[in-house]
C-alpha cells in the first residue's frame, strides 16, 4: 500500500509538463514562476491527426501554439497556388504575436505527421496578463528585441539575395 | 411635448395616497371611526365602575360594565390589527407602483445622463429611496384622522371630566408643538444631504465593483479604501447629526408628555383634597391623560415619517427629473411605417461640453442602397450612426428618414422601421429564445407582451443558419440534460440514434471521444464517475453528496480508497490553491478546475491546515471537502496533477466491487451505465457518443457536431434539440456565450426582426473570418435593394460592394461615391486601403 501512496503523491503531470516547456520558450522565458505557473494551467494540449490545419491563412485563431512533438508545414497561397514556406518541429513556439493582439495568419500551419501541441488562447493570456501588469513591459521587451534581431540576421544573411526587396525593408523601425 | 400622464418625477408624494387606493382607504376610515369609539368607551367604563359599581356595592354592575370594557378592549384591538394590515397593503401597493414608474421613466432617459449617472445610483434610489415615502403614503389619510379622533375624543372627555383640570394638562401640546418642528427642520436639512451623500456613496461602490480588475490590475486596494473611507466618514457624520436631531424630537416630545400627569397630579390632587372633584373623576382624568400620550406619540412619529419621506421622494425625484428626447409612442395614430429612404442635410452634433463630433453632415440613400462609413476611430462614424438610429438627439441639421424628421417621431416609429446592432452589443440574462426575441417582440404591435406576429420556429432557424448561430444552438441543446418525465418519446430516438453513431462514426472518432467502456479507466469521467460506473438514482448517491453519504464511506473503507482518495484530495488542493490562490473569481480561470471560485477560500483554509498538521488530524468536515475534491477529479480536464497508472487499477477493480455491494444491498440505488439505457446524468451528446469528448478544439468539435446532424435529421430529431438550445439560458450579460456568439446573437435578433433600415456598428468585428464572410455575403444578397444598410466598417475588405462608401475625419464626410471611383480618385480610401 505504502509504494501505490508513494507513487500518488507526484506522478508526472500535465501541468507540470506545460510548465517546464513554456520556460524553454523565448516569450516566456523572462516571467517569474508565480505569473508562469498560471500560463502553463491555462494551456491546452491537442493531438492532431496528420493533414490538420492548425491555423489557416487569413483568419485570426487567437492563439499561439508550442509543438511538443511531431511536425507542421507552413504554407501560403498566393492566386490560388500553394507555395510550402518551412516547417516547424518539437520545441517550436509560434504565434507569440497573436496573444498581444489581433493579427490575422499570413500564412497557414498544416501537420505533417500526427503533432501533440500546447495552445493557449488570445482570451486566457490578456486575462491571465492583467493579474501580473507588471511583466507584460518585459514580454514586449523580449518581442521587440526578436523582431530586431530577426531583421539584422535577414539583412545579414539574405539582403544581397533578395533582389528588389531591399526598399521593403525596415519592420524593425515599426 | 403633449404627455398623456404625468411623469412620476412631476407627481408630489402626497397625489399617491389616494390615487388608485380610494377604496382601501375608505375601508380603513370606516375601521379608524369603530377603533376610535372602542378606545373611548373603556375610560367611560372605568369612571362607571369605580362611581357606580364599586361605591354601590353592585356585582351585576360591576360585571356588565367589566364586560363592556372587555369587548371594548377586544375590538380595539382587532381595528389596530386591521389598520396596520391595511396600512401596510397600500404602502406596499404604492411602493411597488413607485418603482415601476420610476423604473419606466429611468430606461427612457437620453443616453446622455446616464453619462454622468452611475448604475448604483439608480439602484439605491429604487431600491431604498423610496421605501420611506411609501410607508409614509401607507398612514397619509389613517394616522392622522385616527390619532386625531382620538386625541379631539379624550380631550372631550377631559373638559366633560373637568374643563379647568383638562384645560391645564392639555396646555403641554401647543408647548411641544412651537419647539418640535424647530428640531425637525434641522433633521431635514441633515437627511437631503444624507439622501445625497447615499446616491453618491452607491455610485460609487458600483463603479469600484465594475472596475474591480483595474483596482486588483494595478493593485491599487489602498488607494480605493481610502476614497471610500473619506466618502463613508462624511456619510457617517451627516447620519450622525440626522440621527441626533431625530431623537433630539423624540425626547423633546417624551419630556413634554411626561410633564402632563405632574400637572394633574398637582392641581387635580388639590381639588380632590378640597372635595371639588370625585376620586372616580381623578382617575378617570388620570387614565385618560396617560391615553393621550399614544396617540400624541404616533403623530410625532407620523409628523417624522412625513418629513423624512417627502424629502427621500422630492430629492430622488429631482434627481431623476429629466426628459426623454422623444416620445415613446405615437399620439393618436399607429407607428408609421416609412419608406427606407435617408436624407442628412448639414447635420452637426455637438456635446455638452461643446466638443463638435459631427460637422455638416450630407447624404442621400435611396431605399435599399447600402451605405459603408469608413475612416479613423474618432472620426464621427459610429457618432452618425447613432444619430440614424435616433439615440443621440442631433444638435443642428435634418435627418429625413422617408421623408419625415427623425427628431420628430416617436421611438415606436423609429424601432418599427430601424434596427440597430451596436458595437458592443448587450445581451440580457435570459433564453437564447428569448434574447432571439427581443427586438421583434418590441416592435410588434401591443406593450412588448407576447403577440401574433412574431416569427415562427422555422424564421428562427433560418436566421440561426443565415447567422451561423445555428452550431452553437445546436451544441447548447446537445448539451442539456433530460428528464424522464418531460423527455420520454426524444429519449428513446436517442438511443436509436446512439446505435447508428456507433456503427458509423464509431470508430473514426474513437480519438476525440472516450467511450463509457466497463474495463477502462476514464480520464475525462470523475473519480466518482469511475467508481460507481452508474447514475445515481437516488439524491443521498448524487455525485455531490458522495462524500457524505455514509454507504459510500464505509465502502471506501472497505475498499482501502478512503487514505488514498484523502491524499489525492490533499494533493489537488494544495496545487490549485498554489496555482489559483491570488486570481480574482473569473470564469476563465476556473473552468479547469475541480473547484469553484466561491470554493477556493475555504480550500485555501484546508491548505493552510495541512501545512501546519498531518491530514489525519484535520477535522471530519475538511476530510469531507478533500473527499469531495477527491471524487470529482477528472484527469483529463484537471491537469494540475496526474493519478498514477496503479491507482486508476486500483480504482478501476473496485468498481467491479462496488456494483457487486451495491447490487446486492440498495440494487434500485443505481442505474449502471448501459448501451441500452439513457443516462440521466450526462448530457445529450454524452448520451449519443456514451461516452465523452477528450477536446475542445473547435475544429474537431465541428466534425462531431457535423456527423451528428446528419443522424439527428435522418431521426428527425434535429428541431426537437434545436428547441431544447433555444432555452439555454446565456446568463447575466450573456456570460455564457463568447464574444462571437454574442454579437452573432445580436445580429440575428435584428435579422429577424427584418428592418427596412439596419444599422450596424462594427457589427462583425468580433467573428471568425467564415462567420464574417458568411454576414457580409447575406447582406449583399438577401438584404441589398431590400433594406437600406448603413454599416460603420472596420476591415476595408468588407466594403467593395456597398453602394456608396462615405470617408469620415474630424466628423466630416471627406469623400463619398462608389468603391472602384474612389480608389481611381486616389483619395482618402485609397489611402486608407493602402495604409491597411
Amino acid at each position: 500500500m505504502s509504494s501505490l501512496e508513494e507513487s500518488s503523491l507526484g506522478p508526472s503531470c500535465e501541468f507540470q509538463e506545460n510548465l517546464n516547456l513554456l520556460r524553454q520558450t523565448h516569450f516566456f522565458s523572462g516571467l517569474p514562476l508565480e505569473s508562469l505557473k498560471v500560463f502553463a494551467y491555462l494551456c491546452m494540449r491537442e493531438r492532431l491527426h496528420a493533414g490538420a490545419f492548425l491555423f489557416r491563412q487569413g483568419e485570426d485563431d487567437h492563439q499561439a501554439y508550442y509543438i511538443v512533438s511531431g511536425k507542421a508545414r507552413l504554407e501560403r497561397s498566393e492566386n490560388g497556388h500553394e507555395r510550402d514556406i518551412r516547417e516547424f518541429g518539437a520545441g517550436a513556439f509560434i504565434g507569440g504575436l497573436t496573444l498581444l493582439g489581433e493579427t490575422r495568419r499570413l500564412y497557414s500551419l498544416r501537420t505533417v505527421e500526427e503533432t501533440v501541441c500546447i495552445l493557449l488562447s488570445r482570451d486566457k493570456f490578456t486575462k491571465a496578463i492583467q493579474q501580473f501588469p507588471e511583466q507584460l513591459p518585459r514580454i514586449i521587451r523580449i518581442v521587440v528585441r526578436s523582431i530586431n534581431d530577426w531583421e539584422d540576421r535577414f539583412i545579414g544573411e539574405l539582403a544581397a539575395d533578395c533582389g528588389g526587396c531591399l526598399p521593403r525593408l525596415g519592420v524593425s523601425l515599426l | 411635448m403633449a404627455e398623456v400622464e404625468r411623469p412620476i418625477v412631476k407627481r408630489s408624494l402626497l397625489s399617491w395616497v389616494f390615487d388608485g387606493n380610494l377604496g382601501w382607504q375608505i375601508t380603513l376610515l370606516g375601521v379608524i371611526a369603530v377603533a376610535v369609539f372602542t378606545r373611548v368607551l373603556p375610560l367611560e367604563m372605568q369612571k362607571r365602575i369605580v362611581n357606580q359599581a364599586i361605591t354601590l356595592r353592585n356585582v351585576d354592575l360591576l360585571l356588565l360594565y367589566c364586560g363592556y370594557y372587555l369587548a371594548a378592549v377586544l375590538v380595539a384591538s382587532a381595528c389596530k390589527y386591521l389598520i396596520n394590515i391595511l396600512e401596510t397593503l397600500i404602502s406596499q401597493r404604492v411602493l411597488a407602483r413607485m418603482r415601476a414608474a420610476l423604473y419606466a421613466h429611468i430606461i427612457t432617459l437620453p443616453l446622455s445622463f446616464f453619462r454622468h449617472t452611475q448604475p448604483g445610483t439608480v439602484v439605491n434610489a429604487i431600491a431604498n429611496e423610496l421605501v420611506v415615502p411609501s410607508n409614509f403614503v401607507g398612514m397619509a389619510m389613517s394616522t392622522p384622522v385616527s390619532n386625531i379622533l382620538t386625541l379631539l375624543a379624550f380631550a372631550g372627555f377631559l373638559f366633560w371630566l373637568n374643563p379647568l383640570l383638562a384645560a391645564v394638562s392639555l396646555s403641554i401640546y401647543p408647548a411641544a408643538m412651537l419647539v418640535i418642528p424647530f428640531l425637525q427642520k434641522r433633521a431635514n436639512i441633515a437627511n437631503k444631504s444624507r439622501v445625497d451623500q447615499a446616491r453618491v456613496f452607491s455610485g460609487r461602490i458600483a463603479e469600484a465593483i465594475s472596475g474591480i480588475h483595474e483596482i486588483q490590475g494595478n493593485g491599487t486596494y489602498r488607494i480605493e479604501t481610502r476614497k471610500f473611507n473619506k466618502m463613508v466618514e462624511r456619510l457617517q457624520k451627516v447620519r450622525v447629526t440626522w440621527s441626533l436631531y431625530r431623537f433630539g424630537v423624540k425626547s423633546t416630545n417624551n419630556l413634554f408628555t411626561s410633564l402632563g400627569p405632574f400637572l394633574v397630579f398637582i392641581l387635580g390632587g388639590y381639588l380632590t383634597i378640597k372635595g371639588q372633584l370625585e376620586l372616580g373623576s381623578l382617575v378617570a382624568f388620570l387614565s385618560a391623560q396617560e391615553k393621550l400620550y399614544d396617540p400624541w406619540k404616533e403623530l410625532i412619529e407620523f409628523y417624522q415619517v412625513h418629513q423624512d419621506g417627502a424629502v427621500n421622494y422630492t430629492r430622488t425625484m429631482e434627481f431623476f427629473d429629466a426628459v426623454p428626447e422623444h416620445r415613446l409612442e405615437p399620439t393618436g395614430r399607429k407607428p408609421l411605417e416609412l419608406e427606407a429612404s435617408l436624407d442628412i442635410q448639414n447635420l452637426s452634433f455637438v456635446t455638452e461640453s461643446g466638443i463638435r463630433l459631427l460637422d455638416d453632415v450630407n447624404l442621400t440613400l435611396k431605399p435599399g442602397e447600402h451605405l459603408a462609413l469608413v475612416g479613423f476611430s474618432g472620426s464621427g462614424k459610429s457618432t452618425l450612426a447613432m444619430c440614424i438610429g435616433q439615440l443621440y438627439d442631433y444638435s443642428e441639421g435634418h435627418i429625413l428618414l422617408g421623408n419625415e424628421e427623425l427628431a420628430h417621431l416617436s421611438r415606436k416609429d423609429v424601432v418599427t422601421n430601424v434596427g440597430i446592432v451596436a458595437q458592443n452589443p448587450f445581451i440580457f440574462e435570459g433564453t437564447m429564445a428569448e434574447n432571439l426575441l427581443y427586438a421583434c417582440e418590441a416592435a410588434a404591435p401591443g406593450d412588448g407582451a407576447p403577440a401574433d406576429g412574431l416569427p415562427t420556429l422555422d424564421d428562427i432557424i433560418a436566421v440561426l443558419h443565415q447567422t451561423g448561430l445555428f452550431t452553437d444552438v445546436l451544441r447548447f441543446g446537445l448539451n442539456a440534460f433530460l428528464s424522464p418525465e418531460k423527455h420520454r418519446e426524444v429519449i428513446k430516438s436517442i438511443i436509436r440514434v446512439r446505435r447508428k453513431f456507433q456503427e458509423k462514426f464509431g470508430e473514426r472518432l474513437a480519438d476525440y471521444v472516450e467511450f463509457f467502456n466497463e474495463n477502462q479507466y476514464l480520464s475525462y469521467s470523475t473519480v466518482a464517475e469511475n467508481l460507481t460506473f452508474g447514475a445515481a438514482n437516488r439524491e443521498a448517491f448524487a455525485n455531490v453528496h458522495l462524500s457524505g453519504n455514509d454507504y459510500f464511506l464505509k465502502f471506501l473503507d472497505r475498499a482501502d480508497l478512503r487514505r488514498l482518495l484523502l491524499n489525492l484530495g490533499a494533493r489537488l488542493a494544495r496545487q490549485t490553491v498554489d496555482i489559483l490562490g491570488n486570481l480574482p473569481p473569473e470564469g476563465v480561470f476556473f473552468e479547469q478546475s475541480p473547484m469553484t471560485a466561491e470554493e477556493l477560500p475555504a480550500y485555501k483554509t484546508i491548505v493552510e491546515q495541512i501545512r501546519r498538521r498531518k491530514l489525519e488530524e484535520l477535522p471530519a468536515e475538511d476530510h469531507r471537502k478533500l473527499l469531495d475534491l477527491a471524487l470529482r477529479f477528472t484527469p483529463g480536464v484537471h491537469k494540475m496533477v496526474g493519478l498514477a497508472a496503479e491507482v486508476q487499477r486500483l480504482i478501476l477493480e473496485r468498481r467491479a466491487q462496488f456494483r457487486a455491494d451495491i447490487s446486492r444491498d440498495l440494487p434500485d440505488a443505481f442505474t449502471f451505465y448501459s448501451q441500452n439505457d439513457y443516462i440521466y446524468s450526462q448530457t445529450i451528446l454524452n448520451n449519443i457518443f456514451f461516452g465523452k469528448t477528450k477536446t475542445s478544439s473547435t475544429q474537431t468539435q465541428e466534425i462531431i457536431t457535423q456527423n451528428i446532424v446528419q443522424l439527428l435529421i435522418e431521426k428527425d430529431l434535429l428541431e426537437t434539440i434545436v428547441d431544447i438550445g433555444m432555452h439555454y439560458n446565456v446568463g447575466s450579460k450573456g456570460d455564457n456565450l463568447s464574444g462571437g456568439q454574442r454579437q452573432k446573437l445580436a445580429i440575428a435578433r435584428v435579422f429577424l426582426k427584418a428592418p427596412r433600415v439596419l444599422i450596424m456598428d462594427e457589427a462583425t468585428s468580433a467573428l471568425d473570418n467564415k462567420s464574417q464572410a458568411r454576414i457580409q455575403n447575406l447582406l449583399e444578397t438577401r438584404w441589398k435593394r431590400k433594406s437600406t444598410l448603413i454599416a460603420v466598417a472596420h476591415r476595408l475588405d468588407t466594403i467593395r460592394k456597398f453602394d456608396k462608401i462615405a470617408v469620415m475625419k474630424a466628423g466630416k464626410i471627406i469623400e463619398m461615391g462608389g468603391y472602384d471611383d474612389l480608389i481611381a480618385r486616389k483619395g482618402a480610401l485609397y489611402e486608407l486601403v493602402g495604409r491597411k
